[in-house]
């Protein structure tokens, strides 16, 4: 079981302020762990700030976004000869205590995605009702498209096998890495399953989900969802 | 020639003048031949429109269309439609060429500094002997 190689990939996008803690937690957290920051086209000192925890980092000369950053460390990632890719938020929001439990199912092979979510039972997390409305819209768009249930669309907090890696390293719907994505996965056969993991508030930096993306994105999302449908697998 | 109203012979006449600057835009290197083409192709068509108003006519009729003007804008709107989506097409594409470089450059960043060792990159267990 340990034979198998795990990187942890933080997409990083202005967080110099939060990445040190982070980093730090990690490694406090979850000992011994090999760790890739993808500096995705910052402009503070991310990458410097990275460089200076003593991790390897890969910076994009322009902002791609989450997906994009996530592409580029699934590809670090097999170049290096990894087995799993863990995406872990840099703002300090995904608790490293859990990596342990997201990785579970993906090392034993009981499923080629794991997804932290904050919903399944046992975490105690409250989101305000826009949120959980919303997160209700894409769990049945979700459910209804690909036939399983995964609560947590938003979660960034996921753990992907070689095989989810070797394919999104070079197809991969990158700017919608939420519900749009995991109906892409389950319709390629990859297998989903979600993990019960608690998170937090974020530490330093402003929520990719603002107030003027927040009517946006679930119209962008669903369009977005129902297009991946579309598409040849 | 027989016009039907002053608007269709200005109309004629801008397609004209349209046709030339696409013209003069690819001569200067500004426009590339492909798009040119399309442009050029729906200023002379408008144009042709516009000075052969029996042809606008029977085109009108066949369309059962009730007034010749509505002809033109039609033409005019299809291929700005057609025009759109062609773009469309291009910046798809263009963003995914552009995203798979922003990619792969910052990859081959990371290859040049380890080679270079000049901004040191931290290692990995991968150092330690793992496949490359």
């Amino acid at each position: 079981m340990s034979a198998l190689r795990v990187l942890v990939i933080v997409p990083a996008h202005n967080e110099e302020e939060s990445l040190p803690a982070t980093l730090a937690e990690l490694r406090r957290r979850s000992p011994g762990r090999d760790v890739l920051v993808v500096d995705d086209g910052s402009r503070d000192r991310t990458a410097q700030v990275a460089r200076e925890c003593g991790v390897p980092v890969v910076s994009h000369a322009v902002n791609l976004g989450v997906g994009g950053a996530l592409q580029t460390g699934f590809r670090w990632a097999v170049r290096h000869g990894y087995d799993v890719g863990v995406q872990l938020d840099a703002d300090g929001q995904h608790d490293p205590g859990w990596l342990d439990a997201l990785l579970e199912p993906v090392l034993s092979g009981a499923c080629d995605v794991s997804i932290g979510s904050r919903y399944v039972a046992r975490s105690g997390y409250r989101a305000p009702l826009a949120r959980r409305l919303g997160m209700m819209l894409f769990s049945s768009v979700v459910r209804l498209t690909v036939g399983q249930r995964i609560t947590d669309t938003t979660s960034g907090f996921r753990a992907y096998d070689r095989d989810v890696m070797e394919i999104c390293q070079h197809d991969f719907p990158k700017d919608f890495p939420d519900a749009p994505l995991l109906i892409d996965l389950a319709r390629r056969g990859f297998r989903l399953a979600e993990v019960p993991v608690e998170m937090r508030a974020r530490e330093a930096g402003r929520s990719f989900y603002t107030l003027s993306k927040s009517l946006y994105y679930p119209y962008k999302n669903m369009l977005a969802s129902l297009m991946v449908l579309l598409k040849r697998p | 020639m027989e016009f039907l109203s002053r608007t269709q012979l200005i109309t004629a006449l801008a397609a004209i003048g349209l046709a030339l600057y696409v013209l003069d835009l690819v001569r200067r290197r500004r426009l590339s031949e492909e798009y040119s083409l399309l442009w050029v192709v729906a200023s002379v068509v408008v144009a042709i429109l516009g000075f052969s108003t029996p042809l606008l006519r029977a085109i009108t009729r066949a369309l059962g269309i009730l007034y010749e003007g509505s002809t033109v804008f039609l033409v005019g709107l299809a291929f700005a439609t057609a025009m759109l989506l062609h773009v469309s097409v291009k910046l798809s594409r263009l963003g995914q060429e552009n995203h798979a470089l922003t990619r792969e450059l910052a990859l081959m960043r990371y290859d040049l500094e380890r080679l270079r060792g000049g901004r040191p990159q931290p290692a990995t267990s991968d150092d330690r002997g793992g496949a490359a």
